[in-house]
């Protein structure tokens, strides 16, 4: 790994209407071969970054750029953009934007055809960048048939097939589900140890860029703030927190424990050393569990949703639910897991009577959902979709808190004083005037909640509400959701993000192939590992750091859910294990 | 951070995917957009029969969007490929083609204050020669009234003069406001005028092969006014969304919008 690829020498680039520089005096070199990552909070400049490997800012933004940008020995300004597609494969977050063709040979073919390369020579790259992205025998298929992995895989093979010199994948896991985002990383993987390819990739998925990158570059406000191997900057907690960017489990653990004086050596960022460093540590403290570890509390209310024998069949004939039976109760806060496919949207989808069930029944408040209409669910149950933008469409923000409420026909003074509520309850009241689509991402996810909250449902829906979004940006929606909870709502999230909810949820539905293979307490939940796994669902490190130290300690340790619990078990002890 | 310490550079779109400075995908989107609406009948043709495709009211949008060049060819190529998919707004294919091209090209003109602040000479001059054929066929050749001239033909002599006035610089200044209702008015009467170019360059075409009588020019003195404020209401209402979306967004603006 000696030949450089990618050199940028002081590159600052500021956007026709931005005031300020998204990049600011970047210098980085990278080398054939690596496998480079990119971390930063949004906003940082990640994804300008990657654009300009391909010539894309600047050339198609304009605005202001300073230094140079080497790709291959080009420089990047001096070459049109087709020329750089050549050298340079992109892969952005969301696949669906991606894809454009009719059948998946088409897709790969399109790049292709409008770089002009022979028929004959198009068709002998088209097995061979499936067969990269293990998507042989998809080639007649339609795009919209695969999964949402192999449809990033799919446009992973679209920019393969150009043959670069470079790929880029800017946040490629972020859309996808736990079973998509592994798929993606052990692809991208294999082309760079089977390949040799270069790889850049940004990403919030911590523990895989650990895992996978050879070095990592931390972007800050624009500015290249640490550039090192994995171990180097994902160690450096305090650093990544002030940058609102979320540590391994792993590392959190070991950092915790060496803040109560505890030697640990390096802190390790891998599950792998993780478990090493930890038999280390454990052999020089005390382990005990500590006493204060929250419960989750037990609801006896009254059921506000109440589901017997939910069955549901599309009209094609795919069963999506196969009697499913809860009670969800007033004041619950209660996380859905499962992976695509698994229910979880079908499920939903029936509480808002936006699906009626095959057979069995839905209950909101006691009533039938099926004599319940739209509009009188709406009043008792809010629903955040993933993306708070497909439900904004007013001027302002103002209209768009109180668009329902005059739908619903509300008196004049009635609809003003809720828009004002909901407003205040999200902190939007100096907005009011704003088009919702000028401001940043979680603001627009808080218009959509006050809109919802300015209804006063007895329950709120979060459906994805931490995909695509940063640590900060999903903590940011989760706090809210934990205050609208101590407001005493229903809180019901649907998310794969189980590292986030410990601090959270109280109660787990674990949903697999149309029926719930688990209802319990979150750490019943958490810690049914196999089962979890059995979904395709990744338990939290901490969880399994935590099992680990269980066996090594031969103790029943109560069921530990975060680096903070699994942290506070450790007292060291200078003459090694005491009773 | 102080200033950049890099050298500054020229930021140039190298390739030539783009047409006056509107990129190509813009173009593309656009004129799938005026196909689109061609399926939607919104009034029917007198004389020559057919209907009227929506998508009259969004050929001005596309050309303060992309300019009056690349305007027209989104224009134009939208109006094409409608013509063969929707033929039952199709009327007489190559006028509308035409019509749909013109209609962006004057809106594209529409401008105040820049290198090509004279070439709403050239679509006024077509406009103002158009109308003298087109009215003067029709009381010097055919026999129809003044009355039913005037009244028949309000419509597009009223928005021809908007266009040739000042008003029209007073219209793209109103769509490149920041007040969302000012934009939609200059959306409106926008529309009007530089619709009206397009109209009666296509009326005299038609007419000379048509000639219809004056009993039609009286019925059309009723129903003109009316298809000019639906037209100028579409325009208005998809201009208004359209300009607002693309202002928040801050998708690279090309080189001769005017919003």
């Amino acid at each position: 790994m000696s030949e450089i690829i990618v050199a940028l020498e002081k590159v600052s680039y500021k956007y026709p209407r931005s005031l300020d520089f998204v990049l600011k005096n970047i210098d980085l070199t990278i080398q054939k071969g690596e496998f480079f990552g990119v971390i930063g909070p949004t906003g940082a400049g990640k994804t300008t970054l990657c654009l300009t490997m391909n010539a894309v800012v600047p050339q198609f933004y304009g605005g202001r750029f300073f230094g140079h940008v080497f790709v291959a020995g080009l420089d990047t300004l001096d070459y049109p953009i087709s020329l750089l597609a050549n050298r340079v494969g992109a892969v952005f977050d969301d696949p669906e934007t991606q894809l454009i063709a009719t059948s998946v040979e088409n897709e790969i073919a399109f790049a292709l055809e409008n770089l002009l390369v022979p028929r004959e020579e198009i068709l002998k790259r088209i097995p061979h960048a499936l067969a990269a992205v293990r998507l042989e025998g998809t080639e007649k298929k339609h795009p919209a048939e695969l999964s949402g992995g192999q449809k990033q895989r799919l446009a992973i093979a679209a920019a393969l097939a150009v043959q670069p010199d470079l790929l880029v994948l800017d946040e490629p896991t972020s859309q996808l589900d736990p079973v998509g985002s592994q798929e993606v990383f052990a692809t991208v993987r294999e082309l760079n140890k089977e390949l040799g390819m270069t790889i850049i990739m940004s990403s919030h998925a911590a523990e895989e860029m650990a895992e996978y990158c050879d070095r990592v570059a931390l972007l800050s406000n624009g500015e290249l703030a640490a550039v090192g191997k994995p171990e180097e900057i994902y160690s450096q907690i305090e650093r990544l927190l002030a940058n609102d960017l979320r540590p391994p489990q792993v590392a959190s653990t070991f950092y915790l424990i060496q803040q109560t004086g505890i030697p640990t050596g390096a802190i390790p960022v891998r599950m792998e050393e993780g478990s090493r460093y930890l038999k280390e540590v454990e052999e020089v403290c005390t382990i005990y569990p500590p006493k204060d570890i929250r419960q989750a509390r037990v609801h006896t209310s009254e059921p506000v949703l109440s589901i017997k024998d939910l069955k549901h069949v599309y009209p094609d004939g795919t069963e999506a639910l196969h009697g499913v039976s809860m009670d969800i109760r007033e004041g619950e806060y209660v996380l859905i897991i499962g992976q695509n496919g698994a229910g979880k949207s079908t499920l939903v989808k029936h509480f808002l009577n936006l699906l009626k069930p095959t057979s069995g029944s839905v209950k909101v408040g006691g009533v039938e959902t099926a004599n319940l209409t739209v509009s009188q669910l709406a009043r008792r149950i809010g629903y955040v979709a993933q993306n708070p933008d497909n439900q904004i469409f007013n001027a302002t923000v103002g209209e768009e808190v109180a668009f329902a409420l005059k739908a619903l026909k509300y008196p004049p003074e009635e609809v003003e004083s809720r828009t004002l509520e909901g407003l205040a309850a999200m902190g939007l009241s100096n907005v009011r005037e704003i088009h919702p689509l000028a401001l940043p991402k979680g603001d627009r996810a808080r218009v959509v909640i006050a809109a919802i909250l300015a209804m006063k449902p007895e329950m709120i829906i979060f459906d994805e509400p931490t995909t695509g979004q940063d640590y900060r940006g999903a903590k940011y929606i989760l706090e809210i959701s934990r205050q609208l909870h101590e407001m005493g709502k229903t809180i019901v999230v649907i998310t794969h993000h189980l590292y986030l909810m410990p601090d959270y949820a109280e109660r787990v539905l674990v949903m697999g192939k149309g029926t719930l293979l688990m209802d319990a307490p979150i750490r019943e939940a958490y810690h049914a590992v196999e089962l979890l796994q059995s979904t395709y669902l990744m338990p939290p490190q901490a969880v399994l750091l935590a099992q680990e130290l269980g066996n090594l300690t031969n103790q029943s340790l109560p069921k530990l859910l975060t680096p903070e619990e699994l942290a506070s078990c450790f007292h060291y002890s200078h003459n090694g294990r005491t009773p | 951070m102080g200033t950049p310490s890099g050298e500054e550079r020229e930021v140039k779109f190298l390739g030539g995917a783009s047409i006056d400075g509107a990129p190509v995908a813009y173009i593309v989107v656009l004129a799938a957009v005026v196909t689109a609406l061609s399926f939607i009948p919104f009034s029917i043709v007198m004389a020559t029969g057919g209907s009227f495709p929506m998508a009259q009211g969004v050929y001005q949008l596309v050309g303060w969007v992309l300019g009056p060049i690349a305007g027209a060819v989104a224009s134009g190529i939208g109006a094409l490929l409608g013509v063969f998919i929707a033929p039952q707004t199709a009327g007489v294919a190559p006028v509308t083609v035409y019509g749909a091209a013109l209609a962006a090209f004057a809106a594209g003109t529409m401008v105040h204050g820049s290198v090509r602040s004279k070439w709403w000479i050239i679509p006024g001059v077509i406009g103002v020669g158009s109308i003298l054929f087109f009215f003067g066929r029709a009381l010097l050749v055919n026999g129809v009234s003044l009355k039913a001239v005037i009244l028949g033909g309000g419509g597009q002599w009223f928005g021809v003069l908007l266009f040739v006035l000042p008003t029209r610089t007073i219209f793209s200044r109103w769509i490149a406001s920041k007040n969302i209702g000012t934009v939609a008015a200059g959306l409106f009467l926008g529309t009007w005028a530089s619709h009206a170019i397009a109209h009666v360059a296509q009326s005299s075409i038609t007419y000379y092969m048509y000639n219809w009588p004056e009993e039609v020019w009286m019925l059309l003195a009723g129903i003109v006014p009316v298809e000019y404020v639906a037209r100028c209401l579409i325009g208005a209402v998809i201009g208004t969304g359209v300009i607002a979306g693309l202002r928040a967004i801050g998708l690279v603006k090309p080189t001769y919008a005017i919003y």
